[in-house]
């Protein structure tokens, strides 16, 4: 049984959001989404999956919260605490199994409401070794973590540069991307180094929206549609919890990768995979998560960057979308958000930023101080 | 600067809220170990798989690789740094008043490592593979927690 895209909408992405609180962000995001997949929820949908974490909302039980704005009251509904991708996995299985045919998976983020993000952060970390070490703010962790890495690989501050370059660039085009900026690598290495050896522009600023799918089995799909985007395979997968256990060279995507690519049948990925949209939240995250994926060698993605082998218009296309340092940090949402770029493309439906391809990767880590993430692969 | 867009809606509708919630946090069998040990005798403690020899620190009561005990032994405390960040903000992302130097330090004798701040260097003197020592608070001051240890400096 094949699980297929039958719908996708999202409300966003911005800076902030004041005319809609996050239930209506999440409505906005529900209604474009069955009417981009021609159902009615309170008839069609069997299972719903939201995609929260309590701290980034504010209140306890997020999952009390739901699903009435999806549509979705008297029915099976979840919460997995994690990204959107994770929740992509949990529909995918429900679907294979036989449990449900239609399925939906929603995630957002209301970060612009959150006025102490630092201090959120840092309740995700470890709260007898690690939580009250100095008084700088998280990002340290991921510095560190950049610092091992651009020793390990040999990577320099221009290759990190491109990253940002063009992730801006690319969002111009993309008018959901409110971070978008026409900058060039000298700019960047004449901006404020905040984290040496991390700049403030590598950072990717927190943004509001929501994304939803409906996925359903082949002949729910078949019934909507001659030409269904698949969900060809998932995969997730954690190191560890611990700092001193962790690679602090994204194993976890590497991990995910392979996963989905396996139930993908993809066995040379830098050669079937058309385009892949990576978690980008530290620009460093980028070129690491480009090696994990498998679509470059170790020692020579940094080059690769600069030669422009990741462009838009290059071999192996990255982050076309803008990324999360052009569309912004948008928390468990982060998933989706690259999800819903691989699925307009698979489409047709990404305007002037559009690319010719097939096979398309979504991924996404759990952010500091995890080493965490899934990855999704969508075909058509 | 050229990418910098309002992201403070504090000025719009909003409503103000916040969670003030306490804990205690137990540093369970293997933290209390090592907190005592660092509280009254200025040592430093790992611990050893019985079964795959692997050395952990941050000490604890069980290998996470094969899912056995181990056993507590002394380590010097030195290491050597193997990543560090000069960080200028503060979790505001206010400017610190002064920078703070955050290392990922191998400990000696051990597979693990350490994430704490150094001190006594510059921030341009700080190198990967500087070999360190800890500082730590006054006897008297100690309070068996994480910030017995100051900081790191080279050795
Ligand atoms: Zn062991």
């Amino acid at each position: 049984m094949r699980v297929a895209v039958l719908g996708v909408g999202y409300s966003g992405f911005n800076t902030n959001t004041p005319d809609l609180n996050w239930k209506e962000l999440m409505l906005e995001a529900a209604v474009r989404a069955y009417e981009d997949a021609g159902i009615n929820p309170r008839k069609d949908v069997d299972s719903v999956v939201t995609c929260a974490e309590d701290f980034w909302e504010g209140f306890a039980i997020f999952d009390e919260f739901v699903p009435d704005q999806l549509g979705g009251v008297l029915k099976p509904t979840c919460t997995v605490c994690s990204d959107f991708l994770y929740g992509v996995a949990t529909a995918y299985m429900q679907i294979k199994s036989g449990l449900a045919d239609i399925v939906v998976v929603e995630a957002h983020s209301k970060a612009s409401d959150i006025l102490t993000f630092g201090e959120v952060i840092k309740f995700a970390m470890d709260p007898v070794w690690l939580r009250d070490i100095g008084n700088a703010h998280p990002y340290y962790f991921a510095a560190l973590e950049m610092s091992q890495y651009v020793s390990e690989c040999c990577i320099n501050e221009e290759q990190i540069a491109e990253v940002v370059v063009k992730n801006k660039n690319n969002a111009l085009l993309n008018s959901s991307a409110p971070y978008g900026a026409k900058v060039t690598v000298e700019d960047v290495l004449n901006s404020p180094m905040v984290f040496d050896p991390m700049r403030k522009i590598e950072i990717a600023p927190v943004s509001d929206g929501a994304v939803v799918f409906v996925l359903g089995n082949e002949f729910v799909a078949r019934e909507i549609t001659d030409t269904p985007v698949w969900v060809k395979g998932v995969g997730w997968w954690s190191e560890t919890s611990n700092y001193d256990t962790m690679s602090f060279n994204a194993m976890y995507a590497y991990k995910a990768a392979k996963m989905a690519y396996k139930l993908a049948k993809i066995t040379n990925p830098a050669k079937e995979v058309d385009f892949a949209e990576v978690d980008d939240r530290f620009a460093f995250k980028e070129l690491q998560h480009i090696e994990a994926l498998q679509l470059s060698r170790k020692y020579e993605t940094g080059s690769l960057m600069q030669e422009g082998y990741f462009a838009r218009d290059g071999e192996l296309p990255v982050n076309v979308s803008g990324g999360n340092l052009g569309v912004g940090n948008l928390l468990e949402a982060t998933g989706g958000q690259k999800a819903l770029e691989v699925v307009l493309q698979l489409r047709g439906l990404a305007g002037k930023r559009q690319i010719e391809a097939e096979t398309g990767v979504a991924q996404a880590w759990r952010y500091i101080p995890t080493a965490s993430g899934t990855v999704a692969v969508f075909g058509v | 600067m050229f990418n910098e867009k309002i992201v403070d809606p504090a000025e719009l509708r909003h409503w103000g809220g916040k969670i003030e919630l306490y804990w205690i946090y137990t540093s369970g069998e293997a933290g209390d170990r090592f907190f005592k040990a660092l509280r009254d005798e200025g040592k430093f403690i790992a611990a050893k798989c019985k079964k795959c020899g692997r050395v952990y620190f941050p000490p604890r009561m069980y290998c996470e690789f094969d899912f056995s005990e181990t056993e507590y032994q002394e380590i010097s405390g030195k290491g050597r740094v193997r990543a560090y960040t000069v960080a200028w903000l503060d979790k505001d992302e206010k400017p610190l008043e002064k920078p703070e130097i955050y290392a990922i330090i191998d400990m000696e004798g051990t597979d693990g490592c350490m994430i704490h701040l150094l001190g006594e260097v510059e921030e341009d003197q700080v190198e990967i593979g500087m070999e360190v020592e800890p500082v730590l608070r006054d006897k008297s001051e100690r309070e068996g927690t994480i910030n017995d240890i100051l900081y790191f400096k080279p050795s």
